[in-house]
């Protein structure tokens, strides 16, 4: 993280979204929205007294929930860039009306509550996608694990969150329900993955590997503790892996091969109920805290983003790389790229590896000035084209616009509409081609004759 | 006056198996224009684009069709064999006789009569075709990456590393993405921050 903000040929574009992507490979024109933080970033020195005056309380997303964060706020110390940024939504100025704390504490003047989102056109010469992953809803389907109403069921994430030393609870573990130390801790993997039926058919990859490690932590951390995994498979594929996960079964992690059936609540205490296949026998725990290893699913918005940049997407709403096994970083679009888990769910060996990929695929791309094009492009034939424009809808490229043409008719000067086509942008698809109804437009190397050519030389 | 070849490719016992290639080349030899015919075990080969070369050369060739597997795979092979032979790539040619001939057909005498079929029509084509060439378009030299977790500020540095100008973007007020709310990470417990 710090390498990234200090590198000087990066500029970091926080708290920003892309809106349209125009152009082709090698000219992109990309529109930006920066969004309002509501503090002039020029002056701004990150003293961070607005967050500590601040009396606005809202949940904190990065915390995943189980936390407070003030309105104006820096999601955690070591943010970059070093900004606060104003909620507009849990902000008792935008709220109520009335406040502005903020604004009267800031020594620099900062803070400005009429700023407007800004938008930026900038050029690029390719795009890499990293849009990363989100979990998957399990509240919304599964039942059985109490849809989210147990405050003592969380996902690994959340126990990311408590378990780290720069977290909300400094690193210990507890129970959100009532802050005690946990003794007994269930871990089930394979919420939603693996799981046609309410979930995901393919299998999250890094599941097996947090749990392990989950289960280590609650053994090392708390004395006379008990974690104990309900797992599927174990699968660990991976430099290290495998030693890693039977570390943890050495160190005491109880791994019970079966799928939990219900966890409920009973007394302050969370029922674990299950079957332990291995020896056919039903399991019943009585769990302090239970961990949900839910599924990897794309980032919320990940079609919306795909759609704007212009590449596809698989059944499951990840990026579509262009080839799976030759092609794996680059999308159907060329000059677009693709990183880590936007992709499929992968862990960060594989993520970072993908991102070098990505990345020389860029640096090829750059490290010539110009680049040659395919010349198997739409072609018109202006002498008959009729200017109806019918080819301009049909372009999934935007590469067709009409434009005037001026010409003499029986000696008097006119001017008429023409389809033109951009080259850089068309990829040859022949969808125009097939709209024509004038047969003016053709695609170079698949004319209308040599196709007919073809057809007849079979057929006839 | 158009100087066609022909090249039928075995690939191994993918296309022979199923199809009479020796007759497929032996029939395309007397159709229009076409002034070479042949077979060879794997056209994609070494051997087997010097094949192709030396013919040019031979036979003066200014087309070709190479009756072989699908152009994704090979058709950038053999047009830039017959570009170094001095020819225009676009005046290349593929019938697919594999995946859309050998491989989903059993009966060798059907697969037969419809590779001769395929390879018809590609030399009508290919005597149809005209020569086309290449235009470059500029490159600007600084890449957009969209999302900074872990994977975009990897791609961002390596990017940046080798000397191009990069703008790193994110939707929330932070980089760093989900990596940066992790604790220690597997298999090493290393920190992630």
């Amino acid at each position: 993280m710090v390498a990234a903000a200090q590198h000087p040929n990066i500029e970091i574009l926080t708290y920003s979204e892309v809106e349209a992507v125009d152009g082709f490979v090698g000219n992109f024109q990309v529109t930006i929205r920066k969004k309002a933080r509501l503090l002039d970033e020029s002056k701004c020195t990150g003293c961070g007294l607005c967050e500590e005056k601040c009396p606005g309380r809202a949940t904190s997303e990065f915390e995943e929930g189980l936390a407070k964060r003030k309105s104006i706020y820096k999601p955690f110390p070591q943010a970059v860039p070093n900004l606060p940024v104003l909620d507009k939504n849990s902000c008792r100025l935008f709220t109520k009306g009335k406040c502005g704390v903020c604004k009267k504490i800031c020594p620099t003047g900062a803070i400005d509550y009429e700023q407007q989102d800004e938008i930026i056109t900038e050029n690029f010469g390719a795009i890499v996608m990293a849009t990363g992953y989100d979990l998957f809803e399990w509240q919304e389907v599964y039942g059985e694990y109490g849809y989210g109403k147990y405050p003592d069921v969380i996902t690994g994430l959340q126990f990311e969150r408590m378990n780290n030393a720069a977290g909300f609870t400094g690193g210990k573990i507890i129970r959100p329900s009532d802050g005690k130390e946990p003794k007994t801790v269930v871990f089930i993997k394979c919420v939603g993955s693996r799981d046609e039926a309410k979930g995901k058919a393919y299998c999250s990859r890094t599941c097996c590997m947090y749990t392990a490690k989950h289960a280590h932590q609650v053994i090392e951390k708390i004395p006379d503790s008990q974690a104990i995994v309900f797992y599927m498979d174990i699968r660990t594929p991976g430099k290290a892996y495998e030693e890693f996960a039977q570390r943890s079964i050495e160190e005491g992690a109880v791994y019970v091969r079966g799928r939990v059936s219900r966890v409920y609540q009973h007394g302050d205490k969370l029922i674990v109920k299950g079957e332990d296949t291995l020896l056919g026998k039903p399991v019943e725990v009585e769990a302090d805290l239970v961990v949900l290893a839910t599924a990897m699913v794309p980032s919320r918005d990940a079609k919306a983003i795909a759609k704007v940049v212009g590449i596809g997407t698989d059944q499951d709403g990840f990026f579509q790389e262009a080839h799976p096994k030759l092609r794996p970083v680059e999308t159907h679009t060329a000059g677009v790229y693709i990183a880590g888990a936007c992709q499929g769910p992968k862990d960060i060996p594989d993520t970072v590896a993908q991102a070098s990929a990505a990345a020389v695929k860029v640096c090829s791309l750059f490290s010539k000035t110009e680049m040659a094009t395919d010349p198997m492009v739409a072609d018109v034939n202006l002498a008959i084209c009729s200017g109806c424009g019918m080819c301009v809808p049909v372009c999934p490229y935007k590469a067709i616009e009409l434009v005037p043409k001026a010409e003499r008719v029986n000696g008097k000067q006119i001017e008429r509409l023409v389809a033109q086509v951009n080259s850089g942008l068309c990829q040859g698809c022949g969808a125009c081609n097939a709209a024509c109804r004038a047969g003016a437009i053709n695609v170079k190397g698949y004319t209308d004759d040599q196709i007919l050519a073809e057809v007849d030389a079979i057929c006839l | 006056m158009k100087r066609v070849g022909v090249f039928v490719c075995h690939c191994g016992t993918n296309i022979a198996k199923t199809v009479d290639v020796e007759q497929v080349a032996k029939v395309a030899g007397d159709l229009p224009n076409v002034v070479f015919s042949t077979d060879y075990t794997y056209m994609c080969s070494e051997p087997g684009q010097d094949l192709l070369k030396k013919a040019t050369a031979e036979h003066n060739l200014d087309r070709c069709v190479v009756a072989c597997c699908t152009p994704r795979l090979h058709e950038p092979t053999f047009r830039k064999a017959f570009e170094s032979a001095g020819g225009n790539p676009y005046l290349l040619e593929i019938a697919n006789i594999r995946e859309q001939c050998a491989w989903v057909h059993n009966d060798r005498e059907k697969a037969t009569a419809k590779a001769h079929d395929l390879v018809r029509g590609a030399v009508a084509k290919v005597r149809r075709n005209f020569p086309l060439s290449t235009s470059t378009i500029p490159i600007t030299s600084k890449a957009l990456v969209i999302g900074a977790g872990i994977a975009g500020m990897q791609a961002a540095i390596d990017i940046a590393d080798a000397g191009y100008k990069v703008v790193l973007l994110d939707r929330e007020p932070t980089i760093g993405g989900k990596m940066v709310q992790l604790d220690k990470t597997f298999p090493t417990l290393d920190c992630s921050a």
